[in-house]
């Protein structure tokens, strides 16, 4: 203990390393001894500040001490204050690794929030299983009067889709195709085209629009395929 | 401003409070001006440095003082004086054995505010430093003038003196004790302990 002590007058005149400071602050705590005389040793090394002879700081020092200050202050601070926080906050780097979290963040959010919506599309259809809700038995006229075929209203969730399927067709040249109308009070919606095989079957799905809905099924022999409106005969339809 | 106490003085700068660095200023900077320039031996330049940097130090510190720290003359002397010593540091040549550690901040806090050189003037303290110092033997005076106006170490100082360090610590010792003994004799203020 007495050995600390010694060190009294080095931590009065501030000459101790921080860890000799942090020890002897430890041993000023229980020595009463080193209690007694900081005081009036401090005391006394401040004294020692008063030995000087006092003169006038000159009058123009003033502005050049306030210039110096405040012109510094302006040129350290931005005006901008987020950006004074930011730079205050974020090195380069930092910034820099903050983006990119940032940016690879927001691609997996929304990636799982593109994934959440995928599988519940999938739960809703495994929910709900596809069935027909509504058969169509279609014959053949005209030139395919040996033709017949069947079609199914199928419901899956919440689209409805209809399938079509042709037997017994005949065959048809290069640009003819058959297609398929849907009838709506007299009006004709195109529900898709098709070229039957050798065997002359054919077999289309259409996946129907939301609102749409329709009574009969014609199918017509088109010169060309994409007509909006049939230009050619009509050889099938419900019966 | 003119009323309000150094103490306040301070709280106001830590909010940005201009006119209050220059009512500080007003009020101090004599004693600062004239301590710096005995630092420099005279060097008005250097002085204008060091006074412009106390002032930095007072505008952008955030750390407030407190009458219980101490008089405000001796908090804003500490200051000045470590930044002066920090500047004369720079310029000795015999840079390695220099440990630079001025915390002053820590240093000053547990000094009491009931001090008597509050009351006695300046001059009258002026005065009494040098009959104080009359009482030093050289070596004694070499060393404080080496260790609080030239700002260097013990170690230091050692070297210079071609004695081993541990004599310069006691002489250290034996020269506060004698100082702190002649103004306690003189004044009847400098008190031993609580």
């Amino acid at each position: 203990m007495e050995n600390k002590c010694e060190n009294l007058s080095l931590y009065i005149i501030d000459q101790l390393s921080e860890h000799e400071k942090e020890q002897f602050k430890r041993h000023l705590k229980t020595c009463a001894h080193c209690q007694n005389e900081l005081e009036s040793l401090q005391d006394t090394w401040q004294t020692l500040s008063y030995d000087m002879e006092e003169v006038d700081a000159p009058e123009s020092l003033k502005m050049e001490v306030m210039d110096f200050i405040f012109k510094e202050d302006e040129k350290e601070s931005p005006h901008n204050p987020i950006k004074l926080f930011l730079t205050k906050h974020f090195s380069p780097l930092s910034a820099g690794i903050t983006a990119i979290l940032i940016i690879g963040f927001a691609g997996l959010l929304w990636y799982n929030l593109h994934l959440k919506d995928t599988i519940t599309a999938l739960e809703e259809q495994m929910a709900s299983p596809a069935q027909i809700v509504r058969t169509f038995n279609l014959k053949g006229q005209d030139i395919a009067s040996s033709a017949n075929g069947t079609a199914y209203l199928l419901q899956e969730g919440h689209d409805n889709s209809l399938i079509i399927e042709l037997n017994n067709m005949p065959g048809i040249k290069d640009d003819e195709v058959y297609q398929v109308w849907l009838l709506n009070n007299g009006n004709r919606q195109n529900a898709g085209t098709i070229k039957p095989d050798q065997n002359g079957n054919g077999l289309i799905t259409y996946r129907m629009p939301k609102d749409q809905s329709f009574d009969d099924i014609g199918i017509t022999l088109e010169p060309n395929p994409n007509n909006t409106q049939p230009k050619g005969r009509k050889v099938m339809g419900t019966t | 401003m003119k009323n309000k106490s150094d103490e306040e003085l301070v709280k106001l700068i830590v909010q940005n409070h201009r006119p209050a660095l220059e009512e500080l200023y007003d009020r101090y900077i004599n004693l600062i001006y004239s301590f710096s320039l005995k630092m420099t031996k005279g060097d008005t330049e250097k002085t204008k440095e060091i006074v412009q940097l106390v002032f930095l130090r007072l505008w952008t510190t955030k750390r407030t003082y407190s009458a219980s720290q101490g008089k405000f003359a001796n908090w804003i002397l500490t200051i000045t004086r470590n930044i002066a010593i920090d500047l004369i540091r720079k310029e000795h040549k015999h840079k390695g054995t220099v440990q630079l550690d001025h915390d002053e901040w820590e240093k000053i806090q547990g000094q009491q505010s009931e001090n008597v050189l509050q009351e006695v003037s300046s001059n009258l303290l002026k005065q009494q430093i040098q009959e104080a110092k009359h009482q030093l033997s050289e070596p004694q005076k070499r060393l404080i003038n080496l260790l609080y106006w030239e700002g260097y170490s013990l170690s230091e100082i050692a070297k210079l003196e071609e004695k081993p360090l541990g004599t310069i610590k006691s002489r250290l010792n034996q020269t506060l004790k004698k100082l702190r003994n002649y103004f306690s004799e003189e004044t009847g203020g400098v008190r031993h302990g609580k």
